[in-house]
């Protein structure tokens, strides 16, 4: 629309509201009799006639034109709903009849006031953003936009030529009132229902700047159920039906509020804009990528909304921990608004699919927030790039522990079962040396046999500290136990584990921060006691070795320690050395588990 | 008797040592499904399990042999120690434990009489 013809719909709107008042005195001061019985019967006007005339009609034009913008049809379809009152007012009709044939004034009174309902229903069910969106809407708007006028003429041109048709003309009066009634009950009815539907299906966003608008239209429709509702049951309500009569016919003015609504929902939806501003001046406050969510999520007036970040080494959208994202598809509830080139996307928000017929708000966050988003995704880039670091090391620590299992295996099952084997035959020699009463044979195979025992024991340590077998055969407490049996300083061994074994490779991770702690400690601390506790809840275990020795061990010296760190942080727990000097040193490790 | 280990070489000193105090050896299998079923046919009174086996654990094995209506008493075996099984030795209903290296006619005497 150009600055030209809106400046000619402003004087037009405006020299209308004129002539309506003009009207409006010339009517109640000139009336000129015949006229007036002619159009509206003898009956006096009441005192506010005036204003039922006026007022609604002068508000749908007056909020109209303020909202008259080039890309929304709102402000037009106010204008419609306003023009069609003024048209159908009594004052304007008595003057307009003056200047021209009654005819064309009541035709086109008529159409005015059958065409201005059907533009309020499309101004309910295009608000806030001027289009229909609805193919169903768009039908029963366009449909009523030619049968209300078309039985309403109708009716209108059987009263006019009424006289001709004698006896029949009765049955053709009624038959054409009663359809143009059933017409008008059906858009009553549907138009409600459509509004209705519209306003319950629509989500957050929408019934935000819809509810305004709906909550105006109250007024309106409960004036009209009253007043209709007592005319038919007057009787038993005791109230005058002429009070009834007057109440439906003051009941435009109750259509006053309709354009305060719209108002309200507009200001309402720019208020939704402005919140983008507001997330455009917290961006330049610096917005850590956490807080990007919920600020988009509060300027859109959606908690349900996501950001999704591209990753292009995966080719695939993530949140912010690095998880995968699947956008939705075009038939959910959900929507989605990807920034930047197709190809290379930066990111998408996904949000409620209400949000799509807000005009162009998700887009206009989406493009506030584009450098910042930038910046997330690519932290988030980081992030997945460290997961999935952190995932290749846990594989790595697991790959090495079932190695360390398989060598362990084979020592027993291959060598030392060999060596088993050749002790076991080398006591069957020496019984049967002494048999034959060859006592030298058997001192030397018994000698041969001490160094062979010696020779499975070290084998047999050797294994152990490879890969416990009882740490895989009855998990890690037992392991402990064991482990702290063969240790040379007296340890005590607090807490629990529970009874739920954890996975191998968390419980291989805390059985080697014990094992290499307890070595450490008789080999450095000095110390006379040692103690290991053991803790797990809430989705944590954790193992505390301490001793009472020299402490001040240096950390910088040897991998043992270094390599426990790496080996708990690789299944995402922690590790912590105290070790002041003459206070002992304790190590604390924690892993999560379920 | 009944002599269960995968390692033939085992098998034939542990027979040596069986026979050498007096003890029938009525069969010698070397997996845990192959014990199970013939320990059930032969209904022997004493089997020497080893638990390290190819198919099934030799714990396994013990337990489900003494829930048998006439369980045969069980003496386990293995090349590790008993501390490398914890408390799995206890509950598997077996007779005991003799690790391969401590094997002999004295402790299974020892272990038997007991």
């Amino acid at each position: 629309m150009t600055t030209l013809q809106r400046r000619v719909i402003q004087a037009g709107m405006l020299a209308l509201i004129a002539l309506a008042l003009a009207s409006e005195f010339s009517v109640t001061f000139h009336l000129p009799e015949s006229v007036s019985w002619q159009l509206v019967g003898p009956a006096e006007r009441p005192w506010y006639s005036p204003l039922v005339d006026i007022l609604p009609g002068a508000a749908f034009i007056l909020a109209g034109l303020i909202e008259l913008r080039p890309r929304t049809r709102v402000g037009l379809l106010m204008l419609g709903v306003g023009v069609g009152l003024l048209l159908g007012g009594e004052g304007l009709t008595l003057m307009l009849a003056r200047a021209l044939p009654p005819q064309i004034v009541l035709g086109a009174v008529v159409i005015a006031s059958s065409v201005w309902p059907v533009v309020l229903l499309h101004l309910l069910l295009a608000f806030p953003r001027g289009a229909l969106a609805s193919r169903l809407d768009r039908f029963v708007v366009r449909f009523f936009y030619v049968a209300l006028p078309l039985v309403s003429l109708l009716a209108l041109a059987i009263m006019v030529v009424e006289p001709t048709f004698g006896i029949h003309s009765q049955l053709l009066f009624g038959v054409a009132t009663g359809a143009a009634l059933a017409v008008e009950l059906a858009f009553l009815l549907i138009g409600a229902g459509l509004v209705i539907r519209r306003w319950l299906l629509g989500g957050r966003a929408r019934r935000r700047s819809m509810s305004p608008l709906v909550l105006a239209m109250v007024p309106y429709v409960a004036v009209i159920l009253l007043s209709l509702g007592g005319i038919v049951q007057y009787q038993i309500w005791r109230i005058p039906a002429t009070y009834l009569e007057g109440l439906l016919m003051a009941s435009p003015l109750a259509l006053v509020a309709v354009p305060v609504g719209v108002w309200i929902g507009l200001l309402r939806s720019g208020l939704d804009m402005s919140s983008v501003g507001d997330l455009v001046v917290q961006l330049s406050g610096g917005l850590v990528p956490e807080k990007l969510q919920p600020a988009l999520a509060q300027a859109l007036h959606d908690p349900s909304l996501q950001v999704a970040y591209w990753l292009p080494a995966q080719g695939w959208f993530a949140d912010l921990e690095g998880s995968r994202l699947e956008l939705p598809t075009s038939d959910s509830e959900r929507a989605s608004t990807v920034l930047g080139d197709p190809a290379g996307p930066v990111a998408a928000l996904i949000y409620d699919s209400s949000l799509r017929h807000e005009g162009q708000l998700a887009e206009t966050a989406a493009a506030a927030v584009r450098m910042a988003l930038e910046n997330a995704r690519l932290q988030v880039q980081l992030r997945a790039q460290l997961e999935e670091v952190r995932q290749s090391r846990a594989r790595l620590v697991e790959a090495a522990d079932s190695e360390r299992q398989r060598v362990e295996r084979n020592l027993h099952d291959g060598a030392q079962q060999q060596l088993v084997t050749l002790l076991l035959s080398m006591q069957a020699t020496k019984a049967e040396a002494l048999r034959r009463s060859d006592r030298a044979t058997a001192r030397l195979i018994d000698a041969n046999m001490a160094e062979l025992k010696q020779a499975l024991d070290e084998l047999r340590e050797l294994a152990h500290g490879i890969h416990p077998t009882i740490l895989t055969q009855a998990g890690l407490l037992p392991a402990i136990r064991s482990l702290t049996d063969r240790c040379p300083i007296p340890v005590e061994v607090k807490g629990e584990l529970g009874d739920d074994r954890m996975a191998p490779p968390l419980e291989a991770a805390l059985y080697f921060v014990v094992a290499e702690s307890v070595t450490n400690a008789v080999k450095h601390s000095k110390g006379r006691r040692m103690s290991i506790s053991l803790d797990r809840r809430a989705g944590w275990a954790a193992v505390e070795v301490s001793d009472d020795g020299v402490g001040g061990a240096d950390l910088s010296h040897g991998s043992g320690l270094r390599g426990l760190t790496d080996r708990i942080a690789a299944v995402g727990g922690r590790l912590e050395v105290k070790t002041a000097p003459g206070e002992g040193t304790v190590v604390h490790a924690e892993v999560p588990c379920e | 008797m009944l002599i269960v280990d995968d390692h033939a070489g085992f098998r034939g000193v542990a027979r040596q040592l069986l026979q050498g105090i007096g003890r029938q050896v009525v069969g010698e299998v070397g997996t845990g499904g192959e014990a199970l079923r013939e320990a059930r046919r032969l209904k022997p009174d004493l089997v020497l399990l080893d638990i390290q086996l190819p198919d099934l654990d030799g714990l396994d094995v013990a337990a489900s042999l003494s829930s048998d209506p006439e369980p045969p008493a069980v003496v386990l075996v293995s090349s590790r120690d008993a501390s490398d099984y914890g408390p799995r030795l206890d509950g598997c209903g077996a007779l005991g434990f003799i690790a391969k290296a401590d094997l002999s006619a004295e402790s299974l005497m020892a272990l038997l009489e007991s």
